[in-house]
């Protein structure tokens, strides 16, 4: 099963095709929030590479959020024209699920992180070895309540994403067996997109284009007022 | 204290170029005063400054119009925006990250969410009724930012 896949939830972008388990082309930008520009070409770069006509992907994968919500949509806009060019299903996957992905392999409990600023993450853990399964929902906290969801697990707890560093540095004396996952490891890949739409393939099936939306995680900003002047001064 | 007086569209578009000749990537310009105040033609002198070719326009129902150059010259209108949720759908977070100049119109909308170092442009009206008063404080700038 050829699968073609797009991860640009945050400020990095890339573009993967795989066939099964095998990655066969992989493409990764991160130079600034500028998908718009990058995506097309790495998709035909990465076609181009792997000597696969767009005519035989059989699977569009996304990773459809939580994440920046100018990225998420490019992504999804891109993949839905693709897709809806080649009348070929799709499948969304968790952002934080896709990542977790990097550390397969690996046993460990996976906490994937997002910062989604003023001290809120986006997050979900996963317990991870030769699968992934997860854990928690995906949930939009200020980082003050991770160290509660961390709680009682005992195996060594892995950031990845791009929170990972932040929380990291903000928990580090308050939670036990914490690290950082390796720097080549710690981001968002298309290639982890497409790890994870394969794992859920063989337990659902993919859906159309237009079915594909995306997941924008409101976060828990304490509703202060937007507006400092009142309108009389 | 940095404050001109304009007479006229062509005037304000010149302060606008002035203020551009100082401006670098990552800066946000927060523009505040109503309607008709010349913010626009303010954000068509920053263009001219930061050698933008790009017609300027007011991005009412846009939001946003990216102009483009190098660093890229942004430019917002919030006059419709009102919670935290609009804000984040405008892409306005995400382009504080991509490195080039925003230009805000109806910054008081949203003005708890300017970073803490932004170019407060203050508009207001002089005398006669073209004239204008327009007012250019922030953090990193002192009386001899002009100089």
């Amino acid at each position: 099963m050829r699968i073609f896949s797009i991860e640009c939830s945050a400020t990095a972008a890339s573009v993967a095709i795989s066939d099964d388990k095998k990655l066969l082309s992989e493409a990764y930008t991160n130079t600034g929030l500028t998908h718009s520009q990058t995506l097309m070409p790495m998709a035909k770069s990465v076609l181009d590479c792997a000597n696969i006509e767009l005519e035989s992907v059989d699977v569009f994968a996304i990773a459809a959020g939580p994440g920046s919500f100018t990225g998420i949509r490019i992504g999804i806009a891109a993949l839905k024209g693709l897709a809806m060019a080649q009348n070929k299903p799709c499948i969304a996957v968790s952002t934080l699920e896709a990542m977790a992905y990097n550390m397969l392999g690996r046993d460990c409990v996976v906490c994937s992180v997002m910062d989604a600023r003023c001290n809120q993450v986006y997050t979900a853990t996963f317990k991870c070895g030769k699968n992934i399964k997860r854990i928690t929902q995906d949930e939009a906290i200020m980082i003050d309540e991770l160290p509660d969801i961390l709680k009682n697990l005992d195996l060594p707890i892995v950031f990845v994403g791009d929170g990972a560093e932040l929380c990291y540095n903000i928990l580090n004396d308050k939670i036990d067996n914490i690290s950082l996952a390796p720097i080549n490891f710690r981001y968002q890949r298309a290639s982890s997109v497409a790890a994870c739409a394969f794992e859920k393939l063989k337990l659902q099936s993919a859906i159309s284009a237009e079915e594909i939306l995306p997941v924008y995680l409101r976060a828990p900003q304490a509703e202060r007022e937007l507006k400092k002047r009142t309108e009389n001064n | 204290m940095n404050t001109f007086f304009s007479h006229n569209s062509d005037q304000t578009e010149q302060i606008g170029e002035k203020l551009a000749s100082k401006l670098k990537a990552g800066d946000v310009v927060a523009l505040f005063g109503g309607l008709g105040m010349g913010k626009t033609a303010f954000v068509r002198g920053l263009a001219k400054g930061l050698s933008v070719c790009a017609d300027v326009s007011s991005p009412t129902f846009a939001l946003v119009h990216d102009y483009g150059g190098n660093p890229a010259l942004y430019h917002f209108d919030m006059y419709r925006v009102s919670t935290w949720e609009d804000l984040s759908t405008t892409g306005f977070f995400d382009y504080l990250d991509a490195n080039g100049i925003l230009a805000i119109e109806w910054s008081e909308n949203i003005e708890a969410a300017l970073p803490k170092n932004s170019i407060y442009v203050e508009f207001s009206k002089g005398e006669l009724d073209n004239d204008r008063i327009i007012k250019i404080t922030g953090e990193s700038i002192d009386e001899n930012f002009f100089d």
